[in-house]
């Protein structure tokens, strides 16, 4: 996708509705039972109901807001987790080079041929899947990835002239790599591939919620048993099968969009 | 997201040793030793949860003696894991608990890849075709069509399995009532095998989750440094075809690109077979990790650590038999 | 129909938006004849040598100017043509067939995947493909037109790829590639840059066995020793425009400033007179 800043800031939008989404729905409170009223139906959208209602009679509308709840937190903990992990695992591994960086990128590797999907699922099958399981999984699975590109970011830098420059003037390693390496020159990379977990953490969340046994279980909303639950309802509300799919598409696309806008030249 | 990319330029970079042989030795050493430490990462994943495992099982209490010793318990992790090694180079991976108790998992296991090899390998190769007919037609172009794909790709796998699944039935319903047509076999999917579930399910794979943006940016990437390199510029100026040189170059970064995607189509098989209701090793997966079956969910888990880590020696494999460059004559 | 064979240009300009790459620029190289185009970086000779075969790239770009090509009986003009799928074409008789590029990467030239041999067939069998609308001496094989380039043993040379060669011999590798359709007139595109002062001579040798089997040559280089030994015309460039003009054999003589810096910095850098 082209880097006009129209397109980053039309992607940006939907990734920030969702964040409101978020606010909103942790300040308010959507009675998920309470909800549920057969005589509304599969109406459509009207001032009060602005999605209209699902099969159940539920607001499509609120429901799509409070299923930002299913994993936002949880995203946002998966995103620390892999920061915790790859972050000082990569630094290590591409500020000392040699055997340490060969053990490091050994493990990455073993941990990265175990698909992110199939390693989420034994952790649900292991420790049950409660959102924080889901997001230790996801983040731990998501490491790999980011700890290779800041090995590889670090290991182009290691001999540069800077890093020579910091070490003649006596300043310590750790402020180096610190401050100098790890902030100026890799937080963009880190924050674009945070951005792509995020969205990553997304598609899990919507997926195991709407194959259902892990994830988020009725009566609690999540974009993805949304879908599951209007699936083969022919017609009545078109909107409480659309809403949350497009919810699904535009976010991914959209926290895309802006991580790509993220990439530097040279970036793989 | 192109670790794999990544990685194997990684390993290109460092010195080749001397013969081919010893090359792919070398490959398949570290293909090894990487299942190696998938499988001990799975043991480990299943033995330093804090609860006990055999608590969360649904006849647990029965089988606990049974368990016990055939898992090893007893043992310290190392040794449990050396045993589980032990076996499973003999072909041993345990009995299925749960799922098809009695039954051993070699076997369930290596059916189900089988019959998922039907949807996996059709997946990469559509959707490396499309990538590179598309990116054959507009790279070095400014085009649309890049940001097009991605709009598309974007759309997780099961979201695009769903809405396929969705706009096929509620057409057909439509046409139905409308009395167009009659009713067809494979409407409101039943449970037989059926080639349009199949069809589905491939489309969805090769397309969803990122797959199609990230095989069409790296073709026209690739094609782009290629057609731009000396050597065309030389067929140009002598006024030959260039496709005879542009093809065999394509060759090596494009099994690179494909082995890379190898682990997120395993990760859309697990989806788009359960979503489908399709009968490989994804959907015997979810019933491993929804009934608990320890023995088969990490015989299953292996196995697809073992076809990536096989995709990316593949890949690897190709390069060197492709690229006269990084074979060193002795 | 013509006294000689001959390569020519007229009045060239290549614009490059605001910037004009080449000014009203005119030679001509006549079959057997070394013409040297001489010039620091940047003055507009690899565009001057591109122009004859159509192919210049710059972007967006205006090309004004004839390119004439007499050889036998073919005179072509592709800027005669009207129509550009003509002019093309006509570009396409060009290229290979009567014009050869010989370029300054040599290695970059040459197909990785790909062995000498293999790609020194490969023009062959191009040269037989439209040998019925010209008069060709006689197809000849790889191994004729690598002995020509200068290897002694081609034998040697046909199974090697192209990482395994050196400067020198990726050099001759792409003369062979340059002259196998038969072309009679050679562009050559600082050959000997880069290259070790022995091995520079052995490829100025070869330029030199090249002009007596009557191959035209415009020799682009900005080092003036070389130009001394082989040209028989030198035409100098700076910035786009032609600012000297005269017989290789008078370098010695006073000259226009920038020859005369030219001069003076060889000399320099040899480290004593030419």
């Amino acid at each position: 996708m082209s880097r006009r800043p129209e397109s980053v800031f039309l992607g940006a939008i939907p990734p920030a509705l969702v964040l409101c989404a978020w606010g909103v729905s942790v300040l308010t409170d959507y009675d998920v039972v309470a909800d549920v009223d057969p005589s509304r139906a599969g109406l459509g959208p009207s001032p009060a109901l602005p999605f209209g209602t699902d099969h159940m009679g539920r607001d499509v509308f609120w429901r799509t807001v409070t299923a930002s709840e299913a994993f936002v937190g949880p995203a946002l903990v998966a995103c620390a987790v892999a920061l915790a992990i790859a972050v000082p695992l990569g630094a290590l591994a591409g500020y000392s080079g040699g055997t340490t960086a060969r053990a490091v990128r050994y493990l990455f590797d073993v941990v990265a041929s175990v698909p992110r999907f199939v390693l989420v699922l034994l952790a649900c099958m292991i420790y049950g899947s409660d959102p924080l399981v889901l997001a230790t999984a996801a983040g731990a699975s998501y490491a790999p990835g980011l700890g290779q590109a800041v090995y590889a970011r670090l290991e182009a830098l290691r001999g540069a002239e800077f890093v020579l420059a910091a070490r003649a003037h006596g300043l310590s390693d750790a402020r180096i790599l610190g401050r100098h390496l790890l902030w100026v020159n890799c937080r963009r990379l880190v924050g674009r591939h945070l951005l792509y977990l995020f969205g990553f953490f997304l598609i899990l969340e919507t997926t195991l919620s709407y194959i259902g046994g892990f994830g988020i279980e009725e009566p609690q909303p999540s974009w993805g048993n949304m879908l599951a639950f209007e699936f083969g309802q022919h017609g009545m509300n078109p909107l409480a099968t659309l809403v949350p799919a497009a919810a699904i598409w535009l976010t991914v696309l959209g926290t895309v969009i802006v991580a790509d806008a993220l990439a530097e030249p040279g970036d793989v | 997201m192109s670790e794999a990319i990544e990685t194997t330029r990684n390993l290109a970079r460092d010195r080749a040793v001397s013969s081919l042989a010893i090359q792919i030795g070398f490959r398949a050493g570290w293909f090894a030793l990487t299942l190696l430490g998938a499988a001990f990462l799975v043991e480990v994943l299943l033995w330093a949860s804090p609860g006990d495992p055999i608590d969360l099982l649904p006849n647990g209490e029965d089988l606990r003696p049974l368990l016990e010793r055939e898992w090893g318990l007893d043992l310290p992790l190392a040794a449990r894991f050396l045993r589980f090694v032990g076996r499973a180079l003999q072909g041993d991976l345990g009995t299925s608990l749960t799922v098809h108790p009695g039954t051993p998992v070699r076997e369930l296991v290596v059916d189900a890849w089988i019959r998922s090899m039907g949807l996996l390998v059709p997946s990469l190769l559509a959707s490396l075709a499309t990538a590179l007919a598309l990116a054959w037609w507009t790279a070095g172009t400014p085009s649309k069509l890049r940001g097009l794909v991605q709009v598309v790709s974007v759309a997780p796998v099961f979201l695009f399995a769903y809405l396929l699944v969705v706009g096929i039935n509620d057409a057909t319903f439509a046409l139905l009532e409308g009395g167009y047509i009659d009713r067809p076999d494979w409407f409101a999917l039943p449970d037989q095998p059926s080639w349009v579930r199949t069809a589905l399910a491939i489309a969805a794979m090769a397309i969803g989750s990122g797959c199609l943006t990230e095989l069409h940016a790296g073709s026209e990437n690739e094609l782009v440094q290629i057609r731009t390199s000396g050597f065309i510029d030389a067929v140009r100026a002598r006024g030959g075809p260039a496709a005879p040189h542009v093809l065999p170059n394509l060759v090596a970064p494009l099994a690179t690109l494909a082995a890379g995607r190898v682990g997120f189509l395993v990760g859309g098989l697990v989806v788009v077979e359960k979503v489908l209701l399709l009968n490989g090793a994804g959907a015997l997966m979810w019933d491993a990790c929804l009934k608990r079956d320890y023995p088969l969910a990490m015989g299953l888990a292996i196995a697809a650590a073992a076809i990536v880590a096989l995709a990316n020696l593949v890949g690897d494999l190709v390069r060197f038999s492709v690229d006269p460059r990084l074979r060193r004559r002795p | 129909m013509y006294d000689a064979d001959y390569i020519a240009v007229d009045s060239l300009t290549v614009r490059a938006g605001e910037a004009v790459l080449v000014q009203d620029l005119s030679l001509r190289v006549n079959a057997g004849e070394i013409v040297a185009l001489v010039g620091e970086s940047g003055s507009g000779k690899t565009l001057t040598a591109r122009s004859f075969l159509g192919l210049v790239r710059a972007r967006p770009g205006v090309v004004a100017g004839h390119v004439t090509v007499a050889v036998g009986t073919e005179l072509v003009r592709p800027h005669e043509c009207t129509d550009d799928g003509d002019r093309e074409a006509a570009f396409d008789r060009i290229r290979g067939r009567l014009v050869g590029y010989l370029p300054q990467d040599a290695l970059g030239w040459l197909d990785p995947l790909w062995t000498i041999g293999r790609q020194v067939d490969e023009v062959v069998a191009l040269a037989s493909r439209g040998s019925s609308d010209r008069s060709v001496p006689g197809q000849q094989g790889a191994f004729h037109w690598l002995r020509l380039a200068g290897f002694s043993r081609p034998e040697r040379i046909v199974s090697l790829y192209p990482h395994e060669l050196s400067g020198g011999m990726a050099q001759r590798a792409c003369i062979a590639l340059a002259l196998a359709r038969g072309s009679r007139f050679l562009l050559a595109d600082e050959p000997t840059t880069g290259l070790d002062p022995t091995v520079q001579q052995g490829i100025l040798r070869q330029v030199l066995a090249l002009k007596k089997r009557n191959i035209g040559i415009l020799f682009i280089t900005h080092d003036l020793r070389v130009v001394h030994r082989v040209a028989d015309e030198v035409i100098v460039l700076k910035d786009g425009q032609v600012v000297d003009r005269f017989a290789g054999s008078s370098l010695g003589d006073a000259r226009h400033p920038v020859t005369t810096r030219l001069l003076k910095a060889t000399v320099r850098i040899s480290g004593g007179p030419l």
